[in-house]
C-alpha cells in the first residue's frame, strides 16, 4: 500500500478523497455549467416577461427586463381570441394520439413476425422495412400531398395521421427487442394452444413495455413538433395542431411582440409542465435510442 | 400404446403437422401484411413518384410527356437551388463544429460534477422538448437588433456596434446565418449533451486509473484517454447529426418563410423543395430537387449503416 501510494501523490489520493484540489475543481465546473444553463433558460424567461407586458406590443425596453414593468394577461387574451387554442390542442392530441398508438402497434406487428416467424420472403421483406430508413420524409412529401389530394383527404385527421403509421425505425427496434424474448417462452404458449395473435398480444407486448414506451415517447415529440406535413395538407384553421398554428400565428402577429410571444407560451407551456414530470423517461429514451425527438 | 394406434396417430400427426406448418406461414403474413400495406402507399409510392416527376414533365390538362433530364438540368442552372444547397451544408458544419466540442466540455463537466447534474442535464434538455417553431419565434426577437435581448444586453455591457443578426443577410459571424446557428447550437446542445453523457459513461474505469497510476492529471486523461474513448459517440453524432442538418426546415421557414429571408440567407434544401412544388406548383423540378436531396441523405445514411448499423445486426444473430 505504502509503496503504491509514494510513486504519483496525485493517483493514489486520487479524484475523490484530497479535498482541496477536488473542492476547487468541482466547484469551478458547476460554476461554468450553471452558467451555461443559465444562458439556456434566460431566453424562456424573456419570453414569459414580455408576453405578460401590455407595452410589448407598441414598445419595448432598450435594456431587457427580466421581470415584466406592467404585468397583465391582455396578451393572452388576444392570443386566445386570435387562435382557438384549445382547439388546436384537442387536434394535437388527436394526431399525435392516433399516429402513435398505430405505430406502435404495427411496428410490432412486423418486428413479431421478422423476430420469431418463419415465412417465405422474410429476409426480403425485411430489407424492404429497413429500405425506408433511408428515404428522407423530404424526398416524397409533394408527391404525398398530390397523393392526399387524390384520394380526397386534404384537410381531414386522416391526411395527417395515415402516412406516419408504420416505419421502419420502429419496426427495426421491436424486431430488436422481440429478438431478445427466449424463444422457450413462446414455444411453451404455443403448446398451451395459444394462438399467434394471442401470444403477441398477451406474451411478447408486455415484455417489450420498455421499448414500447421509448418508441412513444419518440414518437410524440416528432409528431407533436412536426409543422411541414400539416402545412402542406391542412389548410383549414380548424384542423391545426398547436405547432401549425404557432407557425403561422407566428409569421402574422409578428408586429405584434408581446401576442406572438404569449401564443408561443401557449403552445410550449404544457409541453414544458409535462416534460418536467416525465423527464427521466424522456432524457432515458432519447440515450436508449440514440433519436433526436 | 399398441402399435396400430400409435401409426394411426403418427399419420394423422404428419397431416396436421403440415396444415398446421401452412397455417403457421399464413399468420405471418397476417402480421407482416398490414405494415407492408402502409409502408407501400405511403412510403414506396410517393418515392417512385417523386422519381416519376422528376423525369416527366406535367402537361396542363392532364398527362405527361418524358422529359429526360431536363428538369435536372433546369436545377443545375437554378442559382437558387445552388444557394440553398450551399447554406445548408454551411449551416450544418458550422452547426457541428461548433456543437460537438461545446457538448463534449459540458458533458465532461456533468460526468464528474457531484452536486446538481440532474437539475443541470433537465434544463440542458429543455429545448429540445420545445417546438423548433417556438424556439425560432423567441429567437426571432431575442435577435431583433434594437431591443432583443442579445443586443439589449451586449448594450448594457458597453457595446456599441450593435450587430443586425437576423436583418443581415452577408456571410459574416454576427449575419443572418451565424443567429440562425447560435439559435441551432443553443437548441441542439441538450440532446447532443446526454449523447456524449451515454458515451463517457461506457468508458471502463479502469483506464482512468491507469492513467492516474501513471501520473496523468486529470485534463491530460481527458485529452489522452477520455476523447479518444469517445471515437465512436463522435462519429454517431456526426452522422446523425447531418442527416438531420440537411433535413432542416421548420425553424428556418419560421424565421424567414419559404424563401428564406432575408435574401435567400436563410433557404434550405428542403424550403426550397417546399417552395417550387407547394408554393410554386413546379412539381417536376421540386421532384428533380428531391431525387438529389435524396441522393446526398443516401450516401450519409449508407456511411451511417456499414458504420453502425450493420454491427448492430451482426451482434443480434
Amino acid at each position: 500500500m505504502e509503496q503504491r501510494l509514494s510513486p504519483p501523490p496525485k493517483a493514489a489520493t486520487g479524484r475523490r478523497w484530497r479535498l482541496p484540489h477536488d473542492w476547487r475543481s468541482q466547484s469551478g465546473m458547476s460554476i461554468a455549467l450553471w452558467i451555461g444553463a443559465f444562458f439556456m433558460i434566460v431566453p424562456f424567461v424573456w419570453m414569459l416577461t414580455t408576453s405578460l407586458s401590455r407595452k410589448a406590443d407598441v414598445s419595448m425596453p432598450r435594456t431587457p427586463s427580466l421581470w415584466p414593468p406592467d404585468p397583465s394577461l391582455f396578451n393572452y387574451k388576444i392570443a386566445t381570441d386570435n387562435l382557438p387554442i384549445i382547439r388546436l390542442y384537442l387536434n394535437s392530441l388527436i394526431v399525435v394520439g392516433a399516429t402513435t398508438a398505430g405505430y406502435l402497434f404495427f411496428c410490432s406487428l412486423a418486428g413479431y413476425a421478422f423476430a420469431k416467424g418463419r415465412f417465405p420472403f422474410k429476409s426480403t421483406l425485411f430489407v424492404l422495412f429497413l429500405a425506408t430508413l433511408f428515404i428522407p420524409f423530404e424526398t416524397r412529401m409533394i408527391p404525398l400531398y398530390l397523393f392526399m389530394g387524390q384520394i380526397h383527404l386534404t384537410n381531414t385527421y386522416f391526411a395527417l395521421i395515415l402516412p406516419f403509421l408504420a416505419g421502419g425505425f420502429g419496426t427495426f427496434l421491436m424486431r430488436q427487442t422481440i429478438s431478445g424474448i427466449p424463444d422457450e417462452l413462446v414455444d411453451a404458449a404455443r403448446i398451451d394452444g395459444a394462438s399467434e395473435f394471442r401470444i403477441f398480444w398477451t406474451i411478447i407486448l408486455p415484455l417489450c413495455r420498455p421499448t414500447l414506451a421509448t418508441l412513444a415517447i419518440i414518437n410524440v415529440i416528432w409528431r407533436w413538433n412536426d409543422v411541414l406535413w400539416p402545412l402542406l395538407v391542412t389548410s383549414d384553421s380548424s384542423l391545426y395542431t398547436v405547432t401549425q398554428g404557432l407557425a403561422l400565428e407566428g409569421h402574422s402577429q409578428g408586429t405584434y411582440t408581446g401576442v406572438a410571444l404569449a401564443t408561443a407560451v401557449l403552445a410550449i407551456g404544457p409541453v414544458i409542465v409535462a416534460y418536467l414530470f416525465l423527464q427521466r423517461y424522456v432524457i432515458r429514451s432519447v440515450v436508449s435510442s440514440g433519436v433526436k425527438g | 400404446m399398441t402399435p396400430e394406434s400409435s401409426s394411426s396417430s403418427r399419420d394423422s400427426g404428419a397431416i396436421a403437422r403440415l396444415r398446421r406448418a401452412f397455417r403457421g406461414t399464413l399468420v405471418w403474413y397476417g402480421f407482416v401484411l398490414p405494415p407492408l400495406f402502409l409502408i407501400l402507399v405511403f412510403i414506396g409510392y410517393p418515392t417512385a413518384i417523386a422519381f416519376e416527376q422528376s423525369v416527366f414533365t406535367q402537361v396542363p390538362g392532364g398527362g405527361q410527356k418524358f422529359a429526360g433530364t431536363f428538369h435536372f438540368e433546369r436545377l443545375v442552372t437554378d442559382r437558387v437551388f445552388w444557394g440553398a444547397l450551399a447554406n445548408t451544408i454551411l449551416l450544418g458544419v458550422a452547426f457541428l463544429v461548433i456543437i460537438i466540442p461545446l457538448a463534449t466540455i459540458l458533458a465532461s463537466m456533468l460526468n464528474r460534477v457531484r452536486r446538481g447534474a440532474t437539475p443541470l442535464k433537465v434544463i440542458y434538455f429543455l429545448p429540445q422538448l420545445t417546438s423548433s417553431v417556438a424556439i425560432a419565434i423567441m429567437f426571432n426577437y431575442v435577435f431583433q437588433p434594437d431591443w432583443g435581448l442579445l443586443n439589449g444586453a451586449l448594450r448594457a455591457l458597453g457595446v456599441t456596434h450593435l450587430p443586425l443578426w437576423l436583418a443581415d443577410p452577408r456571410y459574416d459571424l454576427t449575419g443572418s446565418r451565424a443567429a440562425a446557428t447560435i439559435l441551432a447550437v443553443w437548441a441542439g446542445l441538450g440532446y447532443f449533451i446526454i449523447i456524449v453523457l451515454a458515451g463517457l459513461q461506457s468508458i471502463p474505469n479502469d483506464l482512468f486509473d491507469a492513467a492516474a497510476i501513471d501520473g496523468a492529471s486529470p485534463l491530460q486523461s481527458w485529452w489522452y484517454v477520455t476523447l479518444p474513448s469517445l471515437k465512436p459517440t463522435f462519429i454517431f453524432l456526426i452522422i446523425t447529426g447531418s442527416i438531420d442538418q440537411l433535413a432542416r426546415f421548420s425553424d428556418l421557414w419560421t424565421l424567414g418563410g419559404p424563401g428564406g429571408s432575408p435574401a435567400r440567407s436563410l433557404q434550405s434544401i428542403v424550403m426550397y423543395i417546399f417552395q417550387q412544388g407547394f408554393v410554386g406548383s413546379d412539381f417536376s423540378l421540386a421532384a428533380a430537387a428531391a431525387v438529389v436531396f435524396f441522393m446526398i441523405v443516401l450516401v450519409v445514411t449508407t456511411i451511417a449503416f456499414w458504420g453502425f448499423l450493420r454491427r448492430e445486426f451482426t451482434a443480434v444473430r
